[in-house]
């Protein structure tokens, strides 16, 4: 009760003009930036983070949340029209989207993606304000060992689901992430460690350099390899824009359960909307009576695909709030942004600022509003985005991708950071290995590091404090289950039993 | 483009051994601060050379699955070596060459008009097209580069490069 009461305050304070401008100006953005292929999510979280540095505090988490709402479902714009999700949380929505648009129905595809996208956010911030505190509450109990393992989950899991048809490119590219994290001064002792004499990395890799150039610069130079995208021929304003009430009732399962898989799916560290996109889509596959139609213009699998990547986002604030541990990588930017407007995500959040959460929550009620008139009534406005050339639009990207990292630190050495990564990221991206893992790896090293050689300060050595306390225990076991079913054998059998997965979805 | 093939994961694999190889002794021979008496389990070199080895262990996997190992069955249409040659090295100079050795808004409305200009200008079908392109992109990058530069230096009030 008195968290609701909580976050009615909390949208009651941020109903101002201001902020609703604010609002209005960022969530459009956002959805601009996800609409156009190439400009993600996270590169539209981290840019704009650039540009909130001289914000009020709670007006920049504002705009980067609208921004990350806004993203994420504009990518099904471009998923639908031209096949090419604008952000990878859209793959799965192009499987359904673009059929419907090519028998004409583009308009009435892009009412249903809207639909989906604010209820599944809906239902994540319900969630959200649910369980987020309890979560706070028992992160308290967290020691160094808890934590040491917390990271190493995060990274296991994320590489595992992540990491597409072998899991192992997942954990490599957690691995090097928290190499990265090992590089300037470490956390106990203040030793600085790999600097190979530079001393501009004694502080360390900056973490928004480093994103920048994984999502932004090889983004950049991936557009530019592809094939110019082709708008969908087929007349996209003249069929419905608004969604009938009647298909969202009988989808209403298929919503509900989208919701709650994508923000579950947002919950564990370092996954991110598009396993919350193909999870729900591939459940919702399962269900459905008219399952010969998904892939082929079925409503259902467009909405479910929708609802899912769209949960995730307030799903993966919830360990980002009390853990500082991501759930995806926007929400990795986000920790990073919160930590540069003076707020400590982490247990003690509800203690520091206890109505913080609820705060976060209304600003996501906001965005999801802006989304859905945005979404019903601009389509037209969407469809011209999508012609703006990419080789007008790329040198602009670049350019955002140079001065904002630059911004930060006022230090040319970030810029070649940020170009550095760019150029790995891109390789790695061409040979499978997942970016996700990689960030989280950046972010979860550090915490990683100090978490073990405390625990063993504590224990004097001793091992057996990280496998026999409950919560150590817990995490030991999900993680060797984890490993146990990404090797191949026991992947086959899993798969044969199941029959069902991710590439399910895809085909 | 996807070098996701057996070939690349055995290169890959060795470039990641020696990664791992390096970090792990470099765990290994890193000043464990005797001299400050710390706790033998908290030396700086610890978790370093875990992961050295955890991506060692990781590497021999990759090169030894790497024949068998399950590819993503997607076709990836062949892209531009070209454009993307272009955009790397163009990006590359702007990045390390031009960005504080000139004034920003300069290097940025060359970087930009040089960009537009390689791809635009050609696409033009004649002389006419080629000239309104040329006018199009110096104007373009013109425009741009000080409304960038000025957001940032007066709205952000970021010393530029």
């Amino acid at each position: 009760m008195e968290g609701l009461q909580s976050f009615i305050a909390a949208i009651i304070t941020l109903a101002t003009p201001t902020a609703l401008f604010h609002v209005a100006w960022s969530t459009l953005l956002g959805i601009v930036v996800g609409s156009l292929p190439g400009l993600t999510a996270t590169m539209g979280v981290a840019l704009l983070t650039t540009l909130t540095y001289t914000m009020e505090r709670d007006t920049a988490i504002l705009v980067l949340i609208c921004m990350y709402v806004g993203a994420i479902y504009g990518g099904s714009r471009s998923a639908i029209l031209l096949n090419i999700p604008g952000t990878p949380a859209s793959a799965a929505t192009a499987l359904d989207g673009y059929p419907l648009a090519q028998q004409g129905k583009a308009g009435y595809a892009m009412a249903l993606a809207t639909s989906g996208s604010a209820l599944g956010t809906l239902i994540g911030i319900v969630m959200l304000v649910l369980l987020a505190p309890p979560l706070a509450e028992i992160a308290l109990d967290f020691g160094s060992f808890e934590f040491f393992w917390l990271a190493v989950f995060g990274i296991v899991i994320s590489g595992q689901l992540t990491g597409g048809v072998t899991p192992l490119k997942g954990y490599i590219a957690g691995l090097l992430g928290l190499m990265v994290a090992m590089i300037g001064a470490e956390g106990i002792h203040a030793h600085v460690r790999f600097n190979l004499g530079l001393h501009q990395v004694n502080g360390g890799i900056g973490l928004i350099p480093a994103m920048v150039g994984a999502f932004g610069f090889a983004e950049v130079l991936s557009v530019m390899w592809r094939a110019k995208p082709v708008l969908v021929k087929t007349e996209t304003t003249s069929d419905r824009v608004l969604p009938r009430i009647a298909d969202l009732l009988r989808y209403k399962f298929t919503i509900i359960r989208s919701g709650i898989i994508g923000t579950l799916v947002g919950i564990i560290p370092g996954v991110g909307e598009d396993i919350g996109a193909w999870a729900s889509y591939a459940a919702a596959k399962k269900t459905s009576p008219e399952r010969d139609q998904f892939g082929k213009g079925s409503q259902e699998g467009l909405t479910a695909a929708e609802t899912g990547n769209s949960a995730v986002v307030p799903g993966s604030l919830i360990p980002a709030l009390t853990l500082a541990v991501p759930g995806s990588a926007p929400a990795a930017v986000l920790i990073a942004a919160l930590f540069i407007h003076g707020i400590r995500p982490g247990p003690m959040i509800m203690i520091e600022q206890p109505t913080f959460i609820y705060s976060i929550a209304a600003m996501l009620v906001f965005a999801t509003i802006a989304i859905a008139i945005y979404g019903l009534s601009l389509t037209r406005l969407f469809i011209l985005v999508l012609k703006i050339p990419r080789e007008i639009l790329m040198p602009v990207v670049f350019t955002l991708c140079v001065i904002g990292p630059y911004a930060l630190t006022q230090r040319v050495f970030d810029i070649w950071v940020m170009v550095g990564f760019g150029l790995i990221g891109f390789l790695l991206r061409q040979m499978n290995y997942p970016m996700a893992p990689l960030v989280l790896g950046i972010i979860l090293g550090d915490l990683l590091d100090k978490s073990l050689r405390r625990g063993l300060i504590l224990s004097d050595g001793d091992l057996m404090p990280f496998i026999t306390r409950p919560i150590s225990a817990f995490f030991v076991i999900v993680i060797v289950t984890s490993i146990m079913l990404g090797l191949p054998p026991i992947r086959r059998a899993f798969a044969r039993i199941t029959g069902s997965g991710r590439k399910e979805g895809k085909s | 483009m996807r070098y996701d093939s057996p070939f690349a994961d055995r290169i890959t694999a060795a470039v990641f051994f020696a990664l791992g190889a390096s970090m792990a002794w470099g765990g290994f021979i890193m000043d464990r601060l005797e001299i400050r008496q710390i706790h033998p389990a908290s030396i700086p070199g610890l978790v370093p050379m875990i992961l050295g080895v955890a991506l060692m262990g990781c590497a021999v996997l990759l090169a030894l699955g790497a024949e068998k190992a399950q590819r993503d069955s997607e076709d990836f249409a062949d892209g531009s070596w070209r454009n993307l040659g272009f955009t790397a090295i163009w990006s590359f100079v702007f990045a390390v060459g031009l960005v504080s050795r000139i004034p920003f808004v300069v290097a940025t409305a060359i970087y930009i008009a040089g960009f537009s200009g390689w791809f635009l200008i050609p696409a033009a079908p004649d002389t006419r097209g080629r000239v309104r392109a040329l006018l199009f992109v110096v104007i373009f990058g013109a425009v741009t580069a000080t409304a960038i530069s000025a957001l940032f230096r007066y709205g952000f009030l970021v010393r530029l490069p």
